[in-house]
């Protein structure tokens, strides 16, 4: 009796199992896991609204479907916002990537000079040859 | 993401992975966890199941946007009250029904803990029986059934013959009336 006095007072704050609180809605529950249901309806305040609501669902073998689908939206929404994010972080930063393709400009650039500047010193005939050249004619 | 392997991890874990990198799937984790009792709070304020649904997805957007700007402890706490206020406007916007304001908006978790903790501790079996013989007769005798004869709301209901709203409400009235005696007895002894 004086446990119970106590029991009055205490105040559960157990997490929330989805799948204890449906089959409580559906009254699958035993009567021992009802009380204990009801006790921590009487603490939580939004467990208690929330059980309000869904006894007033018009089609409470939905509510499985409806879940489902908000919790897949969620995931979709926020896979989204990732994914705009990643694309605004692209746009941000513009500077970094004028810059490394300006390097790359430059590196084909120079890769072009350095390459005309060879081919145009082996195109030139060696000045031995020219010598020898000069000996044939006499 | 599969959410079944993070499970064990407690909300105020998810929390501080989130703070940490700043990344919304552990928001989704979370948020995914109340999605049931959301949906319940929206029927119950707006009594429709399509904007309930509605409204749970707009929860569910603003928490993860205020999530952001600040820091919150109790999530539980914080994520209810974000869902009632946000159905109070909708109602108010409709013009349906007039936005309730209770001590309840007004009281963090933090204080209402730390009072009910008071109780507890300094709460005695003499002061109890006192306070229970000061309920009016309705909320005793389903205080009585419920907590000492551990009898479930319909059972109440069956007995008393008091709907099950009206028993609910003598159950919670009579919890908070009680811890209100009982601190002024307390008050009164000291």
């Amino acid at each position: 009796m004086s446990n119970d006095l106590k029991d009055i007072l205490s105040n559960s704050n157990k997490d929330i199992d989805n799948q204890q609180l449906m089959d409580y809605l559906s009254n699958q529950l035993s009567k021992a896991d009802s009380h204990a249901m009801e006790k921590d309806m009487v603490d939580d305040e939004f467990m208690n609204d929330a059980v309000e609501g869904l006894q007033k669902m018009e089609h409470p073998k939905d509510m499985q479907a409806f879940v489902e689908q908000l919790n897949n939206d969620l995931h979709k929404q926020i896979a989204k916002n990732k994914n705009r994010k990643e694309k605004r972080s692209l746009k941000e930063q513009p500077y970094t990537y004028v810059t490394i393709i300006i390097i790359l400009i430059l590196v084909v650039i120079s890769f072009i000079v350095l390459k005309k500047h060879l081919d145009a010193k082996n195109a030139q005939p060696p000045a031995n040859s020219k010598v020898t050249a000069i000996s044939n004619l006499q | 993401m599969n959410t079944d392997k993070y499970k064990h991890i407690e909300d105020h874990q998810l929390l501080q992975h989130f703070y940490a990198d700043k990344n919304n799937e552990w928001l989704g984790i979370l948020l995914q966890r109340y999605t049931l009792l959301l949906l319940g709070v929206c029927m119950k304020y707006l009594k429709n199941e399509e904007e309930a649904k509605d409204g749970v997805q707009q929860v569910f957007l603003k928490a993860i946007t205020e999530l952001h700007k600040y820091k919150v402890d109790y999530f539980k706490s914080w994520l209810y009250m974000i869902a009632k206020n946000h159905c109070l406007m909708k109602l108010r916007d409709k013009g349906k029904h007039p936005v309730e304001i209770n001590e309840q908006h007004f009281l963090t978790p933090d204080e209402t803990e730390a009072t009910i903790k008071h109780l507890e501790k300094d709460a005695t079996l003499t002061n109890m029986e006192k306070a229970l013989q000061l309920l009016n007769e309705e909320q005793l005798q389903c205080i009585q059934l419920f907590y000492l004869e551990k009898k479930s709301y319909q059972d109440i209901a069956g007995q008393t013959g008091y709907p099950l709203l009206k028993v609910k409400s003598h159950i919670q009235n009579g919890k908070r009336n009680l811890k209100i005696m009982l601190e002024r007895l307390q008050h009164n002894e000291q």
